[in-house]
C-alpha cells in the first residue's frame, strides 16, 4: 500500500496522535454508551463522543462543522435526551435486561459493518482527486465554500429543511399533546 | 495535514457497527434512539472525510443537513415516547405489544 503509507508520513506526527486518540477515545465512548445500564450514564457517554467527533471534524478541516456539532449535537439535542429521560423517570430500568434475547444478531450486524472497516483499510482509496470548481483549496477559503454551496445550490434543499424542522416541531407537540385537553 | 481517507473510513463504519448494533440489540427505546445518533455521526464523520479527500465541500454542506434531520428525528421520537409513556409507563420496546389501544 503504498500510497497508504506515503498518507501516513505526510501527516505530522503529533498531529497523527491526536487523530488516532480521538478515534479511540470515540470509539470506546460509542461501545460504553451503547452498553451501560443506567441510561444516564449513556447519555454522558454520548456526549463524550460528541466532542470527540467535533474533535475529528476539526482535524478533517471541517471548522462549521466541529462548531455545529458541539452547539447542535452537544448542547441542543442531547439534552433534549437527557430532558425527556428525566421526564420520564425510568427507576426500573436498571434492573431490567440491557440486551433483547437476539444480541448475537445484532453483534453479527455490527461485525460486518467493522468488516467494512477491514475493507476500507486494506483497499485503499482512490486517491486521483477531482478538482472542485469553485474550491481556491486554500483552508482560509473552506468555510467560505461551504457558505456559497450552502445558499447558492443547495439554497433550496436548506428551505426545505427549514420546514422539516418546522413540521417536527408541529408533530412533537401534536404527539405530545394531551388528548383529553380536546374533547 | 491530510487524515489519510482509509483510517477515516475505518472509524466510521466501526462507529456505525456500534450503532447499529445498539439500535438492534438495546430494549430500551430511548437507547435506540441515541444508538441512531452515534450511526448518524458515523455517517457525518464519512461525509467530512471525504469533503476533505475531493476538497469539496459539498460533502459538509450534505452533513449539515444531516444533523438538521437528526434534530427533526430527534423531536418527533422523543414526542412519540411521551405519548407512549403516557399510555404504559416504562421505555421496553418488550412491553408494546399492541398495536391499537
Amino acid at each position: 500500500m503504498p500510497t497508504h503509507t506515503a498518507y501516513v508520513l505526510a501527516m505530522s506526527s503529533s498531529a497523527t496522535a491526536v487523530f488516532y486518540y480521538m478515534a479511540a477515545a470515540s470509539v470506546a465512548s460509542a461501545i460504553l454508551a451503547v452498553s451501560r445500564k443506567n441510561p444516564v450514564h449513556s447519555m454522558l457517554w454520548v456526549l463524550a463522543l460528541f466532542l470527540h467527533v467535533a474533535g475529528i471534524f476539526l482535524l478533517l478541516h471541517a471548522e462549521f462543522l466541529a462548531a455545529v456539532q458541539v452547539v447542535v449535537y452537544a448542547g441542543a439535542i442531547l439534552v433534549f435526551y437527557l430532558f425527556v429521560l428525566m421526564l420520564l423517570d425510568l427507576p426500573g430500568e436498571e434492573a431490567r435486561q440491557r440486551f433483547g434475547a437476539h444480541w448475537p444478531f445484532a453483534v453479527a450486524g455490527g461485525l460486518s459493518f467493522a468488516a467494512l472497516a477491514w475493507l476500507s483499510v486494506v483497499v485503499p482509496v482512490q486517491t486521483e482527486v477531482v478538482p472542485f470548481a469553485a474550491s481556491d483549496a486554500t483552508s482560509a477559503g473552506k468555510l467560505a465554500d461551504v457558505g456559497h454551496e450552502l445558499f447558492g445550490p443547495f439554497a433550496l434543499p436548506f428551505e426545505i429543511v427549514s420546514l422539516i424542522l418546522l413540521a417536527a416541531i408541529v408533530g412533537a407537540v401534536v404527539l405530545v399533546r394531551r388528548r383529553s385537553a380536546e374533547s | 495535514m491530510i487524515v489519510p481517507m482509509e483510517q477515516v473510513l475505518a472509524l466510521s463504519a466501526v462507529l456505525f457497527g456500534i450503532g447499529a448494533f445498539g439500535f438492534l440489540a438495546r430494549r430500551n427505546i430511548i437507547l435506540m434512539l441515541v444508538s441512531v445518533e452515534v450511526m448518524l455521526n458515523a455517517v457525518n464523520i464519512c461525509l467530512a472525510g471525504f469533503s476533505q479527500h475531493l476538497n469539496d465541500p459539498r460533502g459538509q454542506v450534505l452533513a449539515l443537513f444531516v444533523i438538521a434531520v437528526a434534530a427533526a428525528e430527534a423531536a418527533v421520537g422523543l414526542g412519540l415516547i411521551i405519548a407512549l409513556n403516557r399510555h404504559k409507563p416504562g421505555a421496553g420496546v418488550g412491553d408494546l405489544t399492541k398495536l391499537k389501544w
